[in-house]
């Protein structure tokens, strides 16, 4: 029994010590999920009825600088409708909430400005959750420079 | 706007979520070199001692950013320190793990022999042999500097409320207090994968130990790997 325990306890120890900081440094798998390449220029999606333009500069899009975030929506939202906003954050991996608060410049479209961090696991896809209230929600999963 | 409270409950309850979910990856393995080294004695303190180091170092980090209203400018000004301490991090992981396992001669290269600097040799065979439970303090002041995204994000919004303030005092007192909130939130986690890898309980510990040693090497060397490719 006390072998059975040392035993199990060894294996335990391994794993977390050895995949733990592996998991999160492991290849990037979540490469395989981006759908945006905001380095070259803005990325579209519908939602809805509506269609989401996201654009990011400046370019390429580079961690741990000031970006500018701007939403054109092919159909303006009806008065007193709250503007949209973006959430950044990684696939798989829990960064923090990261807001990028947009205010209308006219014309449907909405500007803002926020940061987005550089993950030391060297993991370089992001994703971009863009709300439009009353509308939906829709993602850009995207590639970073570290 | 949300009120100063919810902002601290905020950053408190972000730091308890993140600190269970990429906490316990990324600065899991330092909590367990330390529980492991401490060898079956209590962790308690030296864990707490290292927690209040590490809040200590991200509420002035949150102060100044606070005060410069910036993160990216600190940011960039911190990255060589922080390359430097994630080395710094690595090479400590490895020297407790050698220790630990005997394979480094600690009396021999910073004892009488070997002597660089009396304040060198002292400060490293304290380092070393941590028989000192104070020294866990000033090692959490140093590794809250680890590079980590959440800690970065945590940033942004400290910044932010540094800007809102309505004095440039109070913004660096919001900006020292919610990542104060949010090193706090962190612990919990932390200290259950510490406790979890104490094994006080176990009679027979010498093996643990030693594939312990072993493997603190392996993950410092990783650590110092990374540190270079940051």
């Amino acid at each position: 029994m006390k072998t059975l325990l040392l035993i199990f306890t060894v294996v335990i120890l391994t794993a977390f010590l050895l995949a733990a900081p592996g998991c999160i440094s492991a290849g990037d798998k979540y490469q395989e999920m981006i759908n945006c390449d905001l380095h070259t220029g803005a990325c579209t999606q519908s939602v809805s009825e509506n269609t989401v333009t996201l654009e990011v500069t400046p370019r390429p899009v580079k961690a741990m600088q000031d970006l500018s975030f701007k939403v054109t929506l092919n159909r303006a939202l009806p008065p007193n409708t709250k503007p949209p906003y973006i959430d950044l954050g990684m696939p798989g991996m829990n960064m923090g909430p990261n807001r990028v608060w947009l205010k209308s410049t006219g014309n449907a479209v909405y500007a803002g400005s926020g940061v987005i961090v550089r993950c030391p696991s060297g993991r370089r896809t992001w994703r971009a959750t863009v709300t439009v209230p009353g509308t939906g929600q829709v993602d850009f999963i995207f590639d970073v420079i570290y | 706007m949300l009120s100063t409270e919810t902002l601290y409950l905020l950053y408190l309850s972000t730091g308890f979520t993140v600190g269970f979910g990429h906490c316990i990856g990324m600065c899991g393995p330092i909590v367990v070199t330390f529980s492991l080294n401490l060898k079956g004695k209590s962790i308690l303190v030296p864990q707490l001692l290292y927690h209040l180091g590490r809040i200590t170092t991200y509420a002035a980090l949150g102060a100044v950013v606070a005060a410069a209203g910036s993160f990216t400018m600190v940011a960039a000004h911190l990255e060589h320190l922080q390359k430097s301490v994630m080395v710094f991090a690595g090479t400590l992981i490895v020297l407790m793990g050698l220790a630990m396992a005997g394979w480094l001669p600690i009396g021999r290269i910073f004892g009488d022999h070997f002597s660089p600097g009396g304040w060198i040799s002292k400060g490293f065979g304290k380092l070393l042999k941590v028989k000192s439970t104070w020294v866990y303090l000033p090692l959490g002041l140093l590794l809250g500097l680890l590079p980590c995204g959440p800690v970065y994000t945590a940033l942004l919004g400290a910044a932010r409320s540094g800007m809102e303030g309505n004095t440039a005092y109070h913004g660096l007192l919001a900006g020292m207090g919610l990542m104060a909130a949010f090193g706090l939130g962190t612990v919990p986690a932390l200290f259950l994968v510490a406790k979890l890898a104490d094994m006080g309980w176990l009679k027979s510990r010498a093996i643990i130990y030693r594939v312990g040693a072993v493997l603190m090497i392996i993950v410092g060397i990783i650590f110092i790997i990374k540190a270079i490719r940051f």
